[in-house]
């Protein structure tokens, strides 16, 4: 999540209003308050608005919805006549480059820290650990345009940011900080993307870091930006994000021939947008008037168009806005979550017990009957857990995590009873008898479904109480049931048996095996129960799959 | 005043004796000292009999002054074992030698030089001795001169004695007086004396009801299926249908059908608990492609790029029910559907007391022909409502499968107002695909959160590693903070 920076003095300054408004309505415009603070407010913005990344983005945003400037921001670039050629041979590299310059900007205070930390919010938002986009900004006086974005040798050196000496590109990747960072975006191929100005020197290593060449600075005047990536709308994002921001602080922005392109526009996308829709989604009873006053309040460009639709610009950084609804949502930003009348809808439908809850609430019934204590264990555990200590073989369906977090959790549970082993050594200090239930999901080969297990544990458990237990348990859910001797490691010869519904083996019971209580560190002779609910009547087939 | 039977077979006894130690009324009444003391407090608690309590100390021989017993102390022994003189050497070679001589210098009885030992004369016997005569006669002795000197020596220990003495009162005589039922009590009620009507007659014992009984534990669901059951069955009073569905989905299900891009950063392992098995796409899945790709028929542009098919077929443990929800429309297209799901949902984080790697989460659905932004709020106010929150407040918010979104807030006291959940109107790139052609108001939230609260619990763990103890303990009904 995105956490940003808002200094009260400069955001003051760029919004014209007071703090505290500020820190009152920014909630309803779609942030939370992290931090209040003796000179800043720190507000977490959603991944969906990077352009709210900065303190320049967000007074944009505010003196909208505050109706102190509204419609859409009018940003006028010019040509700088400055070129940058993009070499073919980055197509399987890093095939896209955007740039533009900004002259005239202020960076003094806590506008240079805003711009580095917009830049770093947009690498993770925007450019997905600069996988997708990478971001660099140079001092343009400190070098000479024409700019060639080129595919490098891997062994061509230059001064990297923070270092005094030259390196080569492969020993920042191995020896520069931010090169053993991001090295796995370029390690694998044979030539790396490298940015030179017309005399042949390093303005940066994208995606990994600038040159010391070009370093910004309090004194820096003028920028040149570059965007790398491998998807050109996110790279024109952050072009455009960056771009607006300086110039709500006052900078202007120039455009840079790219291939023969300039970029960038800041042109707003055009949209067309009914009235009729909006209204209905929203069930506020808006005309286009309405609703176009609310758009601009949102810094969209809108009039009605005729009396259903509304003609909508939208602003160059809003790269949320993908669907008509997108459109909506800020109607009813600037409408005021607050001032909605909520209401419940006419709907008439009859409720419905799903069969799966409706067998585990019979079953809690008969256990608790039974004088059973229901847990509900996780349904991550280990292999030694469910398989070692039950003496069982591991199930052939058994779930393993790719990617585990820790020792105790690498596996999906396919029995409950292990599970209540381990709460039974956990008890271990608590009162006796103790008799432990659990119904609930299993997972096998995907498919889930569900199981109970009950443990009794107490100096007289044996399998006349197990049996009794199991019987109860089956005749309560009209389950005619036979049994056979069994051969379940986990419980005692001659003291265990198999519960066979159909032909079919669906649970076993019986006492547990004196090496099951050892391994689980116990001390008292347990009976126990297991039974797959697929067995019951009524169970819906098919179980949950994927 | 009901006396039990046996208060008054003391009485009985203490009437012709008066007072009498409780060893000596025991052996009357055929039982034992303890019980009657037992029987003469309670009889006492009355004002019946008076009960005195004498603790007394007497000393009895250690073993090793079981071994002098009969033949006097050692410096005794030693000193009539000669004459008026004689050689320390030959002194020496006495057994009691080592423990008697420094006795014997000790109390002036011998004088030595030039290694003869010789008597003084002063040998009369002192006190000790007298004291450890007098223990040889009857086994032990009251506190006295000379006992100390015993103990100190290690020749006799200290014994604490209680004795009781158990005296009738005038209220207890005139009780007596009035004369007393000696029928035996009955423990219990018999078959045979309900059917020959014997019961009438009968003396049942009474019980004291302010003793506490023996503490029993009845069988009991955990308190945190209690919440899960009371919110499913608001949701059932509202007239939703129930969802219940796999752990396991495809990614397809669980991100690419409600419109989460390939490169959204949930879907990398760090976040989402990925399995190595595939899971075959379903019929149609190249709507949803489309709708990534160039957003279908939609107005949506999509998020541009190409949709593999691959990842979508990937198994992870579900991050969310709403995988379960987007099924349930997929096949219930038509309205209108109120749904909802409680199940346990993964992700990605190391366990800590208010993070867990699964949970459970609560998700409603509701699709008709004009449901709107209103009645989500309007249902989660009634939901909120329903479960004991009274006070609810909306802020906008984000989730990548709906537009608007909004994040609801619940007043609670003592922390004021609490995210809880997430909510908002499908977006068209998730229903369109699936034929869906009416608004679906949707809402979810983590509901152990909601149990932290009811419950005060402050480590999550204990829903799910619970201490016996602790469900013991929680009242069924009544379970709110």
């Amino acid at each position: 999540m995105a956490i940003i920076t808002l200094p009260y003095r400069y955001l003051e300054r760029l919004s014209g209003t007071d703090r505290q408004t500020i820190i009152d309505r920014v909630p309803m415009i779609g942030a939370d308050i992290e931090r209040i603070e003796e000179d800043h407010v720190d507000v977490e913005f959603f991944p969906d608005r990077p352009d709210l990344y900065s303190p320049e983005g967000v007074a944009r945003a505010m003196r909208g919805f505050l109706g102190i400037e509204e419609g859409l921001p009018a940003y006028t670039v010019r040509p700088s006549g400055i070129t940058f050629s993009v070499d073919p041979g980055l197509a399987e590299i890093r095939p896209y480059l955007g740039s533009a310059v900004i002259r005239n900007v202020a960076l003094e205070g806590e506008a240079i820290e805003s711009l580095m930390a917009l830049q770093e919010a947009l690498h993770w938002a925007v450019g997905r650990g600069r996988g997708k986009v990478a971001i660099g900004v140079h001092d343009l006086d400190a070098v000479t345009p024409p700019f060639r974005y080129i595919a490098s040798p891997r062994d061509r050196s230059f001064v990297p940011l923070d270092f005094e000496q030259e390196m080569t590109m492969e020993e920042i990747l191995t020896d520069h900080p931010k090169g053993r960072d991001y090295a796995h975006l370029v390690e694998n191929f044979p030539r790396f993307p490298l940015i030179v100005d017309a005399d042949d020197r390093v303005l940066s290593f994208p995606p990994i870091i600038n040159g010391e060449l070009t370093r910004v600075t309090t004194a820096t005047k003028n920028i040149l930006l570059d965007c790398t990536g491998t998807d050109k709308k996110a790279v024109m994002t952050a072009v455009n994000i960056i771009c607006t921001a300086l110039a709500e602080a006052g900078a202007t922005v120039e455009t840079v021939a790219v291939d023969g392109q300039e970029m960038p526009t800041l042109a707003p996308a055009e949209r067309v947008v009914s009235v009729g829709e909006c209204a209905s989604l929203l069930g506020l009873p808006l005309t286009g008037e309405e609703m176009a006053r609310l758009l601009r309040r949102m810094r969209f460009g809108a009039e009605p168009d005729g009396d259903s639709r509304v003609w909508v610009l939208v602003p160059c950084y809003r790269s949320d806005i993908l669907h008509d609804w997108d459109v909506f949502e800020d109607v009813a930003i600037a409408y005021g979550f607050e001032n909605f009348d909520a209401a419940l809808p006419a709907t008439s439908t009859v409720a419905q017990e799903h069969p799966i809850p409706a067998i585990a609430g019979s079953v809690r019934s008969v256990m608790t009957g039974l004088g059973y204590l229901e847990m509900m264990p996780f349904t991550l555990s280990n292999e030694r857990v469910l398989y070692a200590n039950m003496q069982r073989d591991p199930s052939p369906g058994t779930l393993r995590l790719l990617h585990p977090i820790s020792e105790e959790q690498t596996v999906v549970r396919t029995d409950l009873l292990p599970l209540l082993m381990e709460m039974l050594l956990a008890n271990k200090h608590r009162e006796l008898p103790q008799r432990l239930f659990a119904v609930g999901d299993v997972v096998e080969a995907c498919v889930t479904y569900q199981k109970v297990a009950a443990v009794s544990i107490h100096p007289a458990a044996d399998f006349s109480e197990a049996y009794a237990a199991a019987d109860v348990l089956c005749r309560e859910l009209s389950l005619s049931y036979t049994v056979t001797e069994s051969a379940d490691p986990a419980f005692l010869d001659g003291r265990r048996g198999d519960i066979i519904v159909d032909g079919r083996n669906v649970g076993v019971f019986g006492e547990v095996h004196p090496a099951v209580l050892a391994a689980f560190d116990l001390e008292h002779p347990a009976a126990a129960l297991a039974l797959d609910l697929k067995a019951v009547p009524g169970y819906p087939v098919p179980p949950g799959t994927p | 005043m009901e006396l039990t039977l046996n208060e008054k077979k003391l009485l009985v006894v203490l009437g012709s004796m008066g007072s009498a130690d409780a060893a000596v009324l025991a052996e009357k009444m055929d039982s034992r000292r303890e019980a009657v003391v037992q029987y003469a407090n309670l009889a006492g608690e009355r004002g019946l009999v008076d009960v005195e309590k004498h603790v007394s100390r007497r000393y009895t021989p250690t073993e090793e002054g079981r071994a002098y017993i009969g033949k006097g102390l050692p410096e005794r022994q030693l000193l009539e074992s000669f004459g008026e003189t004689i050689p320390m050497r030959d002194l020496q070679s006495h057994p009691l030698a080592k423990i008697a001589i420094g006795w014997m210098r000790k109390k002036g009885w011998i004088a030595i030089r030039d290694g003869v030992v010789q008597k003084t004369g002063a040998t009369a016997p002192g006190p000790d001795e007298a004291a450890f005569a007098r223990l040889g006669e009857s086994g032990a002795i009251e506190d006295g001169v000379g006992v100390a000197d015993l103990a100190k020596r290690g020749l006799v220990q200290e014994e604490e004695a209680v004795a009781y003495t158990v005296s009738i009162t005038p209220r207890g005589r005139e009780l007596l007086a009035g004369g007393l039922d000696l029928q035996e009590e009955a423990g219990t009620l018999t078959r045979e004396q309900i059917l020959s009507g014997s019961w009438k007659d009968l003396p049942l014992r009474r019980y004291d009801v302010t003793k506490l009984p023996k503490r029993a534990y009845p069988g009991k669901t955990h308190p945190y299926q209690r919440l899960i059951d009371e919110m499913r069955r608001v949701l059932l009073d509202m007239g939703f249908e129930e969802m219940a569905g796999g752990i396991v989905q495809s990614s397809f299900w669980n991100f690419d059908a409600l419109f989460q891009p390939q490169d959204h950063p949930a879907r990398e392992m760090q976040d989402t608990f990925f399995l190595g098995e595939r899971w075959p796409l379903p019929a149609g899945y190249e709507r949803v492609r489309d709708m990534h790709e160039h957003g279908g028929e939609t107005s949506s542009t999509g998020w541009g790029g190409t949709w593999s098919a691959a990842k979508a077929e990937q198994c992870v443990l579900r991050t969310h029910t709403t995988s379960l929800s987007i099924q349930h429309l997929a096949q219930h297209p038509n309205p209108p559907v109120k749904a909802f799901c409680i199940g346990r949902v993964y992700r990605r984080e190391a366990i800590d007391p208010t993070h867990l790697a699964e949970f459970e989460q609560l998700e409603g659905i509701v699709m008709d022909e004009g449901v709107n932004f209103r009645h989500l709020l309007g249902f989660l106010k009634e939901f909120y409502a329903k479960m004991g929150f009274e006070k609810v407040r909306f802020r906008p918010g984000y989730f990548p499968y709906t537009e608007p979104s909004v994040e609801p807030e619940v007043y609670v006291d003592g922390l004021g107002w609490v995210e809880l959940g997430g909510a908002g109107i499908f977006r068209q790139e998730v229903t369109a695909p699936f034929g869906i052609e009416h608004p679906v108001l949707a809402w979810g939230l983590g509901i152990s959160r909601v149990a932290m609260l009811r419950l005060g619990l402050r480590d999550l763990r204990q829903l799910y590693r619970s201490d016996v103890e602790w469900i013991r303990e929680m009242p069924t009904y009544g379970g709110r903070r």
